[in-house]
């Protein structure tokens, strides 16, 4: 597909799901290999309620757990229209990311796994983090942009996760979101996923966490949404 | 930290032993004829040395390609970080966080882990002789690090047996942390060598570190930081704030100071302003490429580093390629740089065993962080982006000299990702 067909689907397609979320499933499903489907898990508060797209901040960033029981998520409000576009990865393959979702299709998420060397917020730290406009990262001198801080990975969630800056080879996984009467629900992840090798490198921690790695890799069937100042003790900026 | 010249006599130097150091055993162990693994088909790749840099290319070239046959040659058979050894020095971490078994590479991404000495290798006929045979290669990676160079520094010999410079890992930082925790003098002395040599801000690191341990601990000692540089020649400015700020009167640095000899019986350093009498010390001897990369002629003359092209690491040789801190690189000497170098050359590797030349981009990424005291650090990233088909390259630096805790919690970070990336 060229540039300009492809630009003419993501219309089309951008067009069709706000009628019709599942038409954008099935259109991602047509991508094999980038597109997984897994539960589809609704985005509520603290108290089980649904949370609003005009509830998430998008001075905030957020996180929830998808789409096993420990592998963080950003949720991140851009704060505008965030149009649907390609990825492109160095292999020269491409996927489709969605763009945002919500009324005003600014409501994106990415696992917070990084794909360079795989930190992720912890109950101690959070050294990837998604900087709003007004949180200007110190490494590119601007907001907008989610940050790992171990190695300077900085990835575009405006582009589907494409990386910006620094060593990290793969863009970050993006969780697929749909809106559906008033409720944000995850159904999958689109792109490269690190969780085969996070459960392996991260086996000790997470039995900590939660008592076994089966426990751990457990599907989830809903999302809690929080802030990651809530989630992490400490949020490391850079 | 203050900056000054010594007016003092110098006395004559004690020279001892030799100091073994064998990554190549030539003359100690035969050639034999046995060919360990039969013919290559075209795929095999033979790397040599299990530090940050063949690790991770070992690794690398099996994910780029699982076509490829990947033999790593180590002759330890437990990998010990060098990152991060100045945190062990000072009991900020214990030794076992620095260990790794190979085990993985082998289990997980099919690498054959060879614990052999290397003892000859025959770069016209493509073969890597070990203690009891042979294997043929179509493509070679050298990932050797450094040796000290005793050869045009030879007072350092004997040093390194009473006051390690503990630039190698293993047992000269168990043996230095022993040394500094029994310490009951009056005087410390840390050499820094000329640079190049391997992770430029380590001594700097060190002296803050065991500055800052000498305050923690009570301790009446004073420093005598000898430099052969004029200043650090990393990370300067947030180096010497910390020393100003933090160590002031307890130290004297002294620099651009040529070492002339080494007394260890009576602990004197004779340097080109002066003697310096000291009662313990890490003593930091110049560095090069190991011998055998000259012996297989890969080094000439005066040469002390393996010149390669410095964005794709291969040798003057086809298909022979050099990484980590035995080459002459844009990146500082660091295993940082050895990881991302090997992923570089993992690249051109993997596509040439396709049939096909790597026509992306080439990144070649370095970040450097130091701790300034035993909580807070500071950090630089270098950045190289190659574009292998118009040959532009772009260069990106940043330094980040103001000292802060959460550096130095992704410091530790920074190399628990390393560690990652190399063996889990």
């Amino acid at each position: 597909m060229d540039r300009r067909n492809f630009l003419k689907t993501c219309t089309a397609v951008a067009a069709a799901s706000l009628a019709s979320p599942s038409f954008f499933i099935n259109t991602l499903k047509a991508q094999e290999g980038s597109f997984k489907p897994y539960n589809k898990a609704p985005l509520l508060k603290k108290d089980g309620t649904p949370i609003k797209p005009e509830e998430i901040d998008p001075t905030k960033q957020y996180l929830f757990f998808y789409p096993h029981r420990a592998t963080p998520c950003i949720l991140a409000n851009l704060d505008k229209e965030v149009p649907p576009t390609e990825v492109k990865l160095a292999d020269g393959s491409v996927y489709k990311w969605q763009g945002g979702v919500g009324p005003k299709k600014s409501i994106v998420a990415y696992s917070a796994i990084c794909p360079h060397q795989l930190s992720y917020p912890t109950p101690d730290y959070s050294f990837i983090n998604y900087y709003p406009q007004d949180t200007p990262s110190n490494i590119v001198k601007r907001g907008g942009v989610i940050q790992c801080c171990a190695h300077l990975s900085v990835f575009d969630p405006e582009k589907g996760g494409v990386v910006l800056d620094g060593p990290a080879q793969f863009p970050l996984t993006a969780i697929v979101l749909t809106y559906e009467d008033g409720v944000l629900y995850a159904v999958g992840t689109l792109g490269k996923e690190f969780f085969e090798d996070f459960f392996d490198v991260f086996k000790p921690d997470l039995r900590k966490l939660y008592k076994s790695s089966r426990k751990a890799k457990k599907l989830v069937e809903k999302c809690e949404v929080i802030e990651v100042s809530e989630y992490a003790k400490e949020v490391i900026r850079c | 930290m203050q900056k000054k010249s010594l007016g003092v006599n110098r006395r004559e130097l004690i020279l001892g032993g030799a100091v073994a150091s064998a990554f190549l055993v030539s003359g100690v162990v035969a050639k034999t004829k046995n060919s360990l693994l039969g013919s290559p088909k075209g795929n095999r790749v033979v790397v040599v040395g299990g530090g940050y840099g063949g690790v991770t290319a070992a690794k690398y070239i099996r994910k780029e390609n699982p076509d490829a046959e990947v033999i790593l040659v180590e002759k330890n058979q437990l990998f010990v970080s060098c990152p991060l050894s100045n945190h062990f020095l000072v009991g900020l971490i214990d030794y076992g966080s620095l260990c790794f078994p190979y085990n993985k590479l082998h289990t997980k991404y099919g690498v054959k882990v060879i614990n052999d000495f290397v003892v000859d290798i025959d770069i016209p006929k493509r073969r890597v002789y070990l203690s009891d045979g042979y294997i043929e290669y179509d493509y070679l990676v050298l990932s050797p690090g450094i040796e000290y160079d005793f050869e045009n520094y030879p007072f350092y010999k004997e040093t390194a047996w009473f006051y390690p410079g503990a630039f190698k890992p293993g047992s000269e930082h168990l043996y230095l942390r022993r040394l500094l925790e029994e310490f009951e003098g009056e005087s410390i002395v840390i050499t820094v060598p000329k640079m190049p040599y391997r992770c430029p801000p380590a001594p700097y690191e060190r002296a803050a570190l065991i500055l800052s341990y000498i305050k923690e601990n009570g301790l009446k000692a004073h420093m005598y930081f000898i430099d052969e540089n004029e200043y650090p020649p990393i990370l300067r400015e947030g180096f010497m704030k910390a020393y100003n700020d933090f160590y002031k009167g307890m130290a004297t640095y002294l620099t651009g100071v040529k070492i002339k000899d080494i007394d260890v019986g009576s602990r004197k350093i004779i340097t080109s302003k002066g003697e310096v009498k000291f009662d313990f010390g890490s003593i930091i001897p110049p560095m090069k490429a190991p011998e055998f990369l000259r012996e297989i002629g890969l080094t000439y003359g005066k040469e002390k580093w393996v010149k390669v092209d410095p964005m794709t690491f291969e040798s003057k040789v086809q298909n022979v390629f050099v990484i980590g801190d035995s080459c002459e690189s844009y990146l500082p000497k660091s295993g940082y740089a050895a990881n991302s170098q090997a992923k570089v050359v993992a690249k051109i590797v993997a596509s040439r065993i396709r049939g096909k030349n790597y026509e992306g981009r080439l990144i070649q990424h370095g970040i450097c962080y130091a701790m300034v005291n035993l909580k807070s650090a500071i950090m630089v990233e270098v950045e190289y982006k190659y574009d292998v088909k118009t040959r532009e390259v772009q260069k990106i630096l940043r330094e980040d000299n103001t000292w802060k805790v959460s550096t130095a919690k992704r410091y530790y970070e920074w190399a628990r990702g390393l560690w990652r990336d190399m063996f889990l």
